[in-house]
């Protein structure tokens, strides 16, 4: 047959077409003799279902955030170094770090002979844990929370709060002194900035009245002067330093510095136990980004409102057959409309440049139109997208800080947090209070 | 010793053997001098072991650390697991095999450990060297100094945790390894200097590539240090750390940045001549504080004068052979010299005793990183563990240098 003569891919498509077709037709069918009974079920058992499909789409969402922000770091801070940084795998290296994740699976899950094994082993879970928990709570878009609790931002401060628990028995467990050190740092630095962290964000409550981060950010929507960085600045940078530290980022990083004491709490671990460290710091940097960009850059709200509200009301099934013939030859029109002018521009440019510049220029117009039209038309897109804007936006400021700033020391740390941000986040507090006390 | 009762404890000397019972057993006596003093620490002290694998010891250094918390309590470097013996190596080798084994001691800077016993062998040859050699022996070292010192600053940059220092002063050193290797045919090991000369004139690639670093040097220095020196952390890390006082110094035999950053404006180049120094015109960098930063900050004004050094050196280079008439086999007269060149880390030396065969009766290698090793001890005390990193890297050790 012509099966040797096929390449891997046609291969596993042969395989696959009958088997996506067969099962297709049979979930089919399976869905309309049971689906009545299905859907019942479902009905009936809301809250569990609600539950698993929460906790599904935070795992959805926490691996491929890890894996992009690995490759973010990758790429960015080769950027600053002036180096290449990742470039083999996927396009400009996109893939490297699935394939880094991929590698930690498989290497040796190797457990010291002396360290006290059930908590060694709990502890990279009770990290991940714990980072994996408060991705529930974050608002990405009005109606796109997992779980909309009314005390989100105290869930949120609990549950953060345990991922040191986990470094501190990662730390004692391993039975090594650097990771007893980077232990003990990561629970004194932890301790000291919660404090600053908490105090902080007590000034919103007090002018939001609420604990829910979805109502938090629907306070924010009347306009660009409503977000909170603007109404409570001390508070958004004592919180920005704050989460700094509390994602072990540089130059808080004191708890896994290298120069000094190895890999902090993470010295005696390998392969995936190790993955988990490494993934739980990711996830908790998306996490602080989006917790700062819900509480201080109005989360899902758009910038600028428009003063008008543009109704796009395209109906595109009455164009009926002219629907394809219109979609196929609009490129081609946009095109050739905008490479004609470039073409006359001078004579030193060639055909093929004017047809080029055309179809570029064609393309970011469209593009911008339909872009449009969805942030008209579609606002859980729009809200989403302005979330996650502002949320890298941060996240690139983290990598960027640890592409620029050598490490601090770990007294200088502690003074700063005691001294300075703490006093800060107590006038802050004091000066809300008494705004709100004097102008109600 | 005192027969006090062992405790479960991380710093236990038979950690291996995980039963309790065993811990409760009298305390052995101590064998050796590390024995005891694991078995007289202090309640709340701990050792730790930095090294011989690492990742901020430059080289392979060990440090034996104890700590309280994290302060530092003591701190006892263990040198020795680079060690090849090169000063014996020497007296089993002619005159110019002496020179490949001194090339890889300070192998971040090793024309400078050619240049020593170059020096030494040809007061003992009583040879002139020709001029042209001469300039192109400046030229050469002060390229190597300024690779040498930019390198220090993106390392003292990584001690304290900053990551892109280190690959902005690789793209400097490596243009300028690249210029002497297009000179030498080597990146790391040049083994360039002759008794009487050097080994080849100057060529063209080297020229040109040359030009076209210096037109662009001074302006990609100031844009490395401008990315550490006004960093505020850096500086809050650096500054008043392991400062060491002009006294100190000079009793434990300082050279080099590390003295000159305590205020004692002490230079050989200037203060016992060798090559065409005393024709150049150069200022001697001195800081008063004696601290972390300073010592930092006297290597970065090093790198401009070491750049106004080699702009003068291509103004003035004579024509003219690299090479002084020698017979092929080095015979010295019977008798001893001392040559000393001011490396990058300080005043480099080979003492040298001739026995009127061609190979050195004796050879004496001086080398600063070894004198200013000592200094990391009694600097660090006190402070915390993240310090000694900052008090290592600012005294620049090269543990190929300190081993021999």
């Amino acid at each position: 047959m012509a099966w040797s003569r096929l390449t891997p891919g046609g291969r596993a498509l042969a395989v696959l077409l009958p088997i996506l077709s067969i099962g297709g037709a049979a979930l089919t069918a399976l869905l309309i003799v049971a689906g009545p009974f299905i859907g019942a079920t479902i009905g009936a058992n809301l809250p569990i279902v609600r539950f698993l499909a929460a906790s599904v789409i935070t795992f959805l969402v926490t691996v491929p955030v890890a894996f992009l922000l690995i490759y973010m770091e990758m790429k960015i801070i080769a950027l600053m170094n002036l180096r290449i940084g990742p470039d083999r795998i996927g396009p400009a290296g996109a893939v490297m770090s699935v394939v880094h994740g991929l590698k930690v699976l498989m290497k040796e899950d190797f457990t010291p002979p002396s360290v006290d094994v059930p908590v060694f082993t709990l502890a990279p879970v009770v990290v991940y844990l714990a980072s994996f928990m408060t991705v529930m709570v974050i608002p990405f878009a009005p109606d796109l929370t997992s779980a909309g609790l009314e005390f989100g931002l105290l869930y949120f401060f609990a549950i953060g709060g345990l991922g040191v628990v986990g470094l501190m028995m990662a730390g004692w467990s391993s039975f090594n002194k650097y990771s007893l050190l980077g232990g003990i740092r990561a629970a004194a630095q932890a301790i000291s900035y919660e404090i600053p962290l908490t105090l902080s964000v007590v000034g919103i409550i007090i002018l939001t009245g609420t604990l829910s981060l979805p109502k938090i950010v629907e306070a924010q929507g009347g306009s660009l002067l409503d977000w909170f960085i603007f109404r409570q600045p001390l508070a958004a940078i004592i919180f920005f330093i704050a989460i700094t530290a509390e994602a072990n980022r540089t130059p808080f990083d004191n708890t896994e510095a290298d120069q000094e004491i190895v890999a902090g709490f993470a010295t005696e671990y390998s392969g995936m136990r190790f993955g988990f460290f490494f993934f739980a710091e990711y996830v908790n940097v998306f996490i602080v980004s989006a917790l700062f960009s819900a509480l201080f850059l109005g989360g899902s709200n758009a910038p600028i409102n428009l003063p008008f509200h543009p109704e796009i009301n395209v109906n595109l099934g009455s164009l009926g057959v002219m629907l394809p013939i219109l979609a196929g030859l609009a490129p081609v029109a946009g095109t050739l409309l905008f490479a004609a002018p470039i073409y006359m521009v001078s004579s030193k440019i060639k055909g093929w440049q004017a047809l080029l510049g055309g179809f570029l220029i064609f393309g970011a117009l469209s593009t911008a139109a339909i872009g449009f039209w969805a942030w008209a038309m579609l606002p859980p897109i729009a809200d989403l997208l302005f979330f996650l804007l502002k949320t890298f936006a941060l996240i690139f400021t983290f990598v960027w800080m640890r592409g620029t700033l050598p490490r601090a020391r770990i007294d200088q740390l502690m003074g700063f947090a005691w001294k300075w941000l703490l006093p800060a986040s107590l006038l802050n507090l004091f000066a809300t209070a008494a705004a709100v006390l004097l102008t109600s | 010793m005192t027969t006090q009762q062992t405790r479960p404890s991380l710093d236990d000397p038979r950690i291996a053997i995980p039963s309790t019972s065993e811990w409760y057993e009298p305390a052995p006596t101590a064998q050796t001098e590390r024995q005891a003093e694991f078995l007289n620490l202090r309640d709340g002290e701990m050792f730790i072991n930095m090294g011989p694998q690492h990742p901020s010891t430059h080289g392979v250094l060990r440090i034996v650390v104890k700590v309280n918390g994290e302060q530092v309590v003591d701190l006892d470097p263990v040198l020795g697991y680079l060690h090849r013996g090169v000063e014996k190596l020497c007296e089993n080798a002619d005159y110019h095999q002496a020179i490949c084994y001194t090339d890889p001691l300070e192998y971040v800077a090793s024309l400078f450990c050619e240049a020593a016993p170059v020096a030494a062998f040809e007061k003992l040859m009583d040879v002139e060297v020709p001029r042209r050699a001469q300039y192109i022996r400046v030229l050469t070292m002060e390229l190597n100094r300024i690779a040498s010192h930019t390198l220090f600053q993106g390392w003292m940059a990584l001690d304290l945790g900053g990551i892109t220092p280190i690959l902005w002063s690789f793209i400097e050193r490596d243009e300028i390894v690249d210029m002497l290797a297009a000179l030498t045919g080597q990146k790391l090991l040049y083994n360039y200097y002759r008794i009487g000369g050097v080994n080849g004139d100057l060529n063209h690639e080297f020229m040109s590539r040359l030009g076209n670093w210096m037109s662009r040097a001074a302006a990609q220095i100031d844009s490395n240090t401008g990315l550490i020196n006004e960093n505020e952390l850096f500086v809050r890390r650096t500054r008043g750390l392991g400062t060491l006082d002009q006294a100190t110094a000079l009793r434990m035999g300082v050279t080099g940045p590390n003295l000159r950053a305590t205020g004692v404006p002490f230079d050989l180049r200037r203060d016992h001549p060798y090559l065409v120094y005393p024709e150049l015109e150069f200022n001697v960098p001195t800081r008063d504080e004696g601290d972390s930063l300073a010592r930092y900050m006297v290597r970065i004004d090093e790198i401009r004068e070491s750049i106004r050094i080699i702009d003068q050196v291509l103004h003035e280079m004579p024509d003219g052979p690299v090479m002084a008439k020698l017979p092929r086999l080095i015979r010295p007269r019977p008798g001893r010299a001392f040559g000393a060149v001011e490396g990058p880390r300080g005043a480099y030396g080979v003492y040298a005793i001739s026995d009127g065969t061609d190979q050195p009766f004796r050879m004496r290698i001086h080398d600063p990183s070894f004198v200013h090793l000592q200094l990391v001890g009694p600097l660090t005390r006190g402070n915390l563990i993240a310090d000694t990193m900052a008090v290592m890297a600012s005294l620049d050790p090269v543990m190929g240098g300190v081993d021999k």
